[in-house]
């Protein structure tokens, strides 16, 4: 078994090992959202778990009684799985702490409070070059903090959130040891394998995942790539990937080409950013978490910061094409497109705008291969005169 | 003589034959610059209007009177900016008392508006002739089919359009929606580098049932935020508003309130004096500016409530006796809708979510103006959690009566439209009220025709009646 493979074992087994950990007392924190930091619920003595599903069409829609059908596919899986009864863990998490950055997460949050689930929000103030604004989610987490106190009955102590910050700094050392691997040419890893990582490395005690990415990381370095050179490399733009919602990733490889780059703002372990451990700990965390890190699409302003930051990727990962991944009545994404289409038509980038409601039927594969084989088809030839 | 319609149109909406010369000229300027045509005119005044108003009374037709009078206001902001006034733009929902404060102080200095909720609230209910404006939007990236909404296009394409300026400084909310702030950000970057921009926003995070006019943490962060919006606002256009004049707009919000709860009290009787559709102008001085001023409209207002009054007294009304259906938001610019559900016996007295609870209309505990503003403000409950705002509801139904509730009509709303389904529930609850819910769009009917809804209208019409009997 591959160190891949092992590591979605890991994933796929997590909800089984953490019901035997709240068998033995350790309460089980659901959170949901890049602004809640994974670090504060390990160093409260609780397992984290990320609520990031999707790709299936059923569990947005078991949504529809409680939501009108303009939101998020990805937003409204987070709690569909749990409303058909097929989520293995929302019913045994003790808390669940949703960001509140935008609307789809705000009414997700309402929607998880109306059906009696354990919730902490987190408000996140897209506002974010403001002192006020950084005031508060520096509140919020202190709040957040209190709550895991008081739910867990252990005080979270600079010591052990210095470790906490630590484990979760040398996972996201490891990610970004492997992400940079795919600046070579050819890359030692695809982006399908890459997203997957970020996936599972969400899923496992970190002393494991510490140990096993570096021994991937091992690996891919010695290891022969699995690429021949002349896939087209891509950068994969969007919301999120969720886990589960591998089809147009898969798709884009399995078509010829390779990601080897990525802007999604969820879903993702923004390897590049590590908190600081010295000093006051809240403070660095805010400092990571909501300033440092590219602003997600809602933060304002935002856009222009971030397409200056997909030119520099299509530039130092030597992006031959953007695929720009958009979830159905995601509307800020949506405008947000038009945006960064614009920019790669100056830049000389091909663009290519794929829309998903995680309908993923006979009928929608057809037009969708033969779309991302065109656009893969187009810049090999590009490349080609 | 040849007939005119721009005069006739005039007339309609209760102009004086002394206000003609002045403007004639400048409604039909204006009427071409928003993109109305003769034969929209025509439409306006001889069918649209007449249809859905009862135009017997006066103050219904000072109500069309005063918005055409800040209709064409609106078109003149390069003229004003050419004076040396300052354009200062806001879109809904935002606290308007600044926005008054500064034409208070400096009414020659400052042009304020909301345009988009000026063109877009105005323009399909009484021409309906909004599809340029959304069809503009969509063609410049706000994509069909995301649900976009239509105030926001609105904004955009009337920028694009060149109807309206770039302004001096607009001060976006995002206080309910995302899609608001995001919009400006997207008009400044796509086709206009110079709409510059000033944000206040404040998340979504409180839990459901929160009283969060009480809770002086949240208050005190939304007085902040508006402090600091209102001083870099104050800075950038060079004029300077004492908390007295803000004081001072309290004071002329909360009296157009009181004179709205007496109008709705009116609307409550049985039978009604008069349709949702005569009195959806009125409301929307709450939430939105008139550069022109508040004073035509709350003439308009006085006159109305004298007149309904008398209908009440002479029981003088629509469907007496029909069951009494209450709903969140009326959808105005689409005032066939109301017609459906009178046709079919079921009467609609106003918009319920709009409507002021008591406390709504009690001065606020806070001396301090920036206090006081965000105190109102969460006491609105669109404005909060929907816990509270079901809470709200449940006193609105048990002062106006109900017999059935309505939602939707807000599909392209992320906040408040994306609440109703629960929101729904939630007041079922508590009022054991039947509750239903339209999927629909309050701003514009490309999507949901009145072909398409007739049927779910005159289904719930049946099943209202049949609970009534």
């Amino acid at each position: 078994m591959n160190t891949i493979e092992e590591l979605a074992k890991i994933a796929r087994t997590r909800p089984e090992k953490l019901k035997e950990q709240k068998g033995k007392g350790v309460k089980l924190i659901g959170y949901i959202g890049r602004f809640v930091p994974e670090e504060l619920i390990i160093a409260s003595g609780a397992s984290p778990y990320l609520l990031c599903r999707g790709g299936q069409p059923e569990p947005p829609d078991a949504v529809m009684p409680y939501l009108i059908r303009f939101y998020s596919p990805y937003s409204r899986s987070q709690i569909g799985y749990h409303l058909m009864g097929i989520d293995p863990m929302v019913p045994i998490l003790d808390l669940i702490a949703i960001q509140a950055s935008d609307c789809h997460e705000a009414r997700l949050a309402d929607v998880c409070e109306y059906c009696k689930l354990p919730l902490a929000r987190l408000g996140v103030p897209p506002d974010w070059d403001k002192s006020l604004s950084r005031d508060y989610y520096q509140k919020q987490l202190i709040s957040l903090k209190e709550k895991l106190e008081a739910l867990t009955g252990h005080t979270i102590t600079d010591e052990k959130l210095k470790g906490s910050i630590e484990s979760i700094n040398k996972i996201r050392d490891a990610l970004k040891k492997i992400d940079l691997l795919r600046r070579e040419q050819p890359p030692r890893i695809g982006g399908y394998d890459f997203i997957r990582l970020n996936h599972y490395s969400f899923y496992g005690d970190p002393e494991v995942l510490i140990v096993q990415l570096n021994n991937l990381y091992e690996q891919l370095q010695k290891g022969k790539s699995p690429f021949t050179g002349k896939e087209p490399r891509i950068l994969l733009v969007g919301h999120v990937i969720a886990a589960g919602d591998y089809v147009v990733p898969k798709l884009i490889e399995d078509s010829g080409g390779v990601i080897v780059a990525e802007l999604l703002d969820e879903g993702m372990r923004q390897c590049a950013w590590n908190v600081k451990t010295e000093g006051d700990l809240i403070a660095n965390l805010v400092k990571t978490y909501y300033l440092e890190r590219t602003p997600p699409s809602i933060f304002q302003p935002a856009w222009e910061k971030r397409v200056e930051f997909i030119k520099t990727l299509v530039k130092d990962f030597n992006i031959d094409g953007v695929v720009w991944y958009q979830l159905t009545f995601d509307e800020i994404y949506s405008l947000e497109s038009n945006i960064v289409s614009e920019a790669m038509v100056e830049i000389n980038t091909p663009f290519l705008k794929l829309e998903s409601s995680y309908e993923y039927s006979r009928e929608a594969m057809g037009p969708l291969t033969t779309r991302i084989e065109s656009f893969i088809e187009s810049i090999k030839q590009k490349r080609s005169r | 003589m040849a007939k005119d319609i721009y005069e006739d149109f005039l007339r309609l909406a209760g102009f004086e034959e002394s206000e003609m010369s002045e403007y004639l000229p400048l409604w039909r300027k204006a009427s071409a610059k928003v993109g109305l045509t003769e034969g929209d005119i025509k439409y306006a005044t001889e069918e649209r209007i007449p249809t859905y108003f009862d135009l017997r009374l006066k103050g219904v037709r000072l109500s069309i009177g005063s918005y055409i009078k800040e209709l064409i206001d609106l078109t003149r902001g390069d003229e004003y900016r050419e004076k040396g006034a300052k354009i200062v733009y806001g879109i809904l929902p935002a606290h308007l008392h600044y926005y008054y404060a500064l034409k208070l102080t400096a009414p020659d200095k400052v042009f304020v508006s909301f345009p988009d909720a000026c063109i877009g609230g105005g323009l399909n209910l009484l021409f309906h002739k909004l599809n340029p404006y959304l069809e503009n939007a969509e063609r410049g990236g706000a994509s069909y089919g995301c649900r976009h909404c239509a105030l926001n296009k609105t904004r955009y394409a009337a920028r694009n359009l060149g109807v309206i300026p770039s302004p001096d400084i607009s001060w976006i909310w995002g206080l309910i929606c995302d899609e608001g702030p995001k919009m400006d950000e997207y008009i400044q970057l796509k086709c206009d580098p110079n709409w510059k921009t000033y944000v206040t926003r404040i998340p979504h995070d409180q839990p459901l049932g929160a009283v969060e006019d009480e809770d002086v943490s949240r208050v005190e962060y939304l007085a902040s935020q508006m402090r600091d919006g209102f001083e870099f606002v104050q800075k950038e256009i060079g004029i300077k508003v004492t908390d007295d004049k803000v004081q001072e707009v309290v004071n002329i919000w909360q009296r157009y309130a009181g004179k709205l709860f007496e109008l709705y009290g009116l609307l409550a009787c049985d039978p009604q004096p008069a349709s949702a559709i005569d009195t959806n102008l009125f409301g929307t001085l709450l939430f939105m500016p008139y550069n022109t001023g508040i004073e035509s409209m709350e003439k308009a207002l006085d006159i109305l409530i004298e007149e309904l009054k008398q209908r009440v007294a002479n029981k003088e009304g629509i469907l007496p006796g029909a069951p009494k259906l209450m709903m969140w938001g009326i959808p105005a610019n689409n005032p066939w809708v109301v017609k459906i559900f009178e046709e079919n016996g079921v009467r609609l007295p106003f918009s319920l979510g709009f409507v002021l609870t008591k406390k709504q209309v009690t001065p606020p505990t806070f001396k301090d103006p920036y206090m006081a503003a965000a105190e109102t403000w969460f006491r609105m409950g669109p404005n909060c959690n929907i816990g509270y705002e079901a809470e709200q509801i449940r006193e609105k139904i048990e002062t106006y009566g109900a017999d059935a509730m309505v939602f939707g009509f807000f599909d392209f709303d992320r906040w408040l439209g994306g609440s109703h389904r629960l929101l729904a529930r939630m007041v079922e609850e508590k009022c054991g009220l039947p509750t239903f819910y339209i999927e629909g769009d309050s701003w514009e009917d490309r999507d949901y025709s009145e072909e398409a809804l007739r049927t779910r209208i005159e289904s719930i019409c049946e099943i209202i009646k049949m609970r009534k009997s």
